[in-house]
């Protein structure tokens, strides 16, 4: 016999409040370990995401709007930046690779993003890692049918716009045939959830996003040539489709440069066409900076830093974060408070025993002790099922959470801040126990030997 | 015969609701020696418990002196007088007093635990074995009959093989057969042991089991 065992009896002969208690305690603890992963989860999933995307660059307008769009797939895109830049950065020594992005158009929610066959072969999502195919072959890219294709969504433009101004319209010349008839490879989400397979047919929608009143591009339905290995990133949740059909589609004309050029440059070398983004992988960081500010000093483009824009994004979405902790630390409170009130409650037949166990000669301080030590073990089992079913509960989740938003939280890793939140509930467990413990230490033994009737 | 429990000049007051003293306790001299068997007899509410929770340390004298194995426990720090009730006391109650959420076995073992722990768990099974409850080791109380639970309670009270055994009314809850065995198992139990006994009672059938019997008002 010991004071462990004169616990745990003591626990299962109010085993309904024990375990009413113990899992109050273990609901706080499991919601902010769930908390915590999420947030290592997220933070992983969109630092490791930029780790390919060294500096992107746009249409003027928010730094992190423009990186949520081309690292993530997510929001809107800010314009369009001329292809002469783009031909201008490909052709900077500091430069290694510069892969352009355009975007437009939905196949059920998953963004359509039109580049050339450079993301396939050159650009690496991650180090060292390049999208690979599980399934088929990349699509087909030539330069040649993308400056044909940029001619004829220029001609699209121009029939529009004198349209638009009421004057008389020249029939376009018969567009030239496509070379490389709407072709797609998709990302491994994509594949899964909407079914795709190598062969098949699908129609996009006009948008970037979902929309009811989206117009559907029924007259060029892609086909599936090749589905992507998962890279956990948002390269899954993408279908990429080669620029030069992507200008083929009707709705894709070319529009005004996002600000004006001067006019004698406009002149003499017109721009062939337009892209929505561009990713820059630099030969040396050192030139990163002096980059950076050259692009952003023009007037018709910007640059960002993916890294730099998510840490910045992460600073304010931290403040949240500690809201939902705060929010668990009250809910460990309250178990603590309910911890307390159950063994209060307990306390008049408790009074008895302690006298039975003072009699037979337990000291004070070995009564206190006892008392202490429930509401320490039941926070303590109550804090532990709570780390793991934190972690239990993250990791069932990690199937439905992938399909939802194409990526995994590490559900089993286990974070310094956990032991710390396990030192808080035998804290509060002690806290907790030392009123009722304090009510033993001083039971009236005389008193409550007494024979009852 | 050498005196087990010597008490002299000893006083206990408590306060009423009306804020007086009342004067509960007064024994002049009052000595059991080695082995002695007692019964101690006075009308309900006249003290009796109170004397024997001043004997066991677990009340304190206003006034006096009480030895117990020729110490006095009240000079003691409270943790050592609790170690001293443990290991020379053995305590017998009316109710029993045996914790609910315990075994029998488990039940004695406590009162090993507190007094020491000397003889482990063999002592506590012998205990039980010879009360007749080898049996009943793993029953909790309340799977117990009353009789059972009071012959538990004995062998609690020997466990630590105390030189003092005090017994309060222990056959007041038990009917007149179970009361009878009862008693006849302390007493003997506690000769084999040369435990010495006092015991409290206002049953004149138990008085008239004992050679020795004392009114408290005598004592005054």
């Amino acid at each position: 016999m010991n004071l462990v065992k004169i616990v745990i009896k003591n626990m299962r002969q109010r085993a309904l409040a024990t375990w009413l208690t113990g899992a109050s305690v273990m609901l706080g603890v499991a919601l902010a370990v769930a908390i915590l992963l999420i947030k290592l989860g997220v933070q992983q999933r969109f630092e490791q995401g930029t780790l390919g995307y060294e500096m992107v660059v746009g249409a003027k307008g928010s730094p992190l709007q423009l990186v949520l769009n081309v690292v993530y797939n997510l929001d809107i895109s800010l314009g369009n930046i001329s292809w002469k830049l783009f031909e201008q950065l490909r052709n900077d020594k500091r430069i290694k690779l510069a892969v352009p992005f355009s975007v437009g158009d939905n196949y059920k929610g998953f963004r359509i993003v039109g580049t050339t066959d450079a993301f396939f072969k050159d650009f690496e999502f991650e180090p060292g890692r390049k999208p690979e195919l599980a399934a088929g072959r990349i699509f087909n890219f030539s330069e040649d049918a993308l400056k044909s294709a940029f001619q004829e969504a220029a001609e699209r433009a121009r029939e529009r716009e004198a349209k638009e101004r009421g004057e008389e319209v020249k029939p376009a010349p018969e567009p030239a045939p496509v070379e490389h008839p709407f072709e797609a490879v998709v990302g491994s989400t994509v594949a899964e959830q909407t079914s795709l397979a190598v062969g098949q047919k699908f129609i996009a929608a006009h948008g970037v996003q979902p929309s009811a009143e989206a117009k559907e591009h029924t007259e060029n339905p892609w086909t599936v040539v090749g589905i992507l290995k998962p890279t956990h990133t948002a390269v899954d949740r993408a279908i990429y489709i080669n620029l030069d059909s992507f200008y083929h589609i009707e709705g894709h004309e070319l529009r005004g440069p996002t600000a004006p050029e001067k006019s004698e440059e406009k002149d003499n070398d017109p721009d062939p066409g337009q892209v929505s983004s561009i990713v820059l992988k630099l030969r040396s960081p050192i030139t990163a900076f002096g980059l950076y500010r050259e692009i952003n000093d023009r007037e018709d483009a910007m640059a960002a830093f993916p890294a730099a824009e998510i840490r910045k994004l992460f600073d304010i979405v931290g403040n949240i974060d500690r809201l939902l902790l705060a929010q668990a630390i009250l809910i460990l409170i309250v178990a603590g408070v309910a911890i307390a009130v159950s063994i209060y409650n307990s306390m008049s037949e408790r009074r008895r025993e302690i006298a039975i166990l003072r009699a037979l000669g337990a000291r004070r301080a070995t009564i206190f002790s006892i008392v202490l030590l429930e509401a320490v073990t039941i926070c303590l089992f109550g804090a532990a099922a709570g780390l793991v079913g934190g972690h239990l509960v993250v990791g069932l989740a990690n199937g439905a959470l992938y399909k939802a938003s194409g990526f995994v939280i590490p559900a089993f890793h286990i974070q310094p801040l956990e032991w710390y939140i396990l030192a808080v509930a035998v804290i509060l467990g002690a806290v907790a126990g030392l009123g009722p413990a304090v009510g033993a230490y001083r039971t009236d033994v005389a008193k409550n030997l007494a024979p009852t009737s | 015969m050498s005196a087990i429990l010597e008490l002299r000049g000893v006083h206990k007051s408590f306060r009423g609701a009306d804020g007086n003293l009342i004067e509960v306790i007064r024994v002049k001299q009052f000595a059991l020696g080695t082995g002695e068997q007692t019964a101690l007899v006075g009308q309900s509410g006249s003290g009796k418990s109170t004397l024997l929770n001043l004997i066991a340390g677990i009340l304190l004298p206003d006034e006096g002196e009480i030895l117990v194995n020729s110490t006095n426990p009240t000079q003691l720090s409270e943790a050592a007088r609790d170690r001293f009730r443990a290991a020379n006391i053995g305590y017998v109650f009316q109710s029993f007093n045996l914790l609910q959420g315990f075994t029998a076995l488990e039940n004695v073992l406590l009162g090993q635990m507190f007094g020491g722990g000397n003889g482990g768990t063999d002592r506590a099974v012998q205990l039980l074995n010879n009360v007749g409850l080898g049996h009943r080791l793993h029953h909790k109380p309340r799977a117990l009959s009353v009789g059972e639970q009071q012959r538990v309670a004995i062998a609690r009270a020997l466990v630590n093989a105390p030189t003092l055994v005090l017994a309060d009314e222990p056959t007041g809850s038990l009917d007149s057969k179970n009361g009878t065995a009862v008693l006849e198992l302390l007493r003997r139990v506690c000769t084999e042991g040369k435990h010495t006994l006092l015991l409290v009672t206002h049953d004149p059938h138990v008085m008239e089991r004992f050679e020795k019997v004392v009114r408290l008002e005598d004592l005054q």
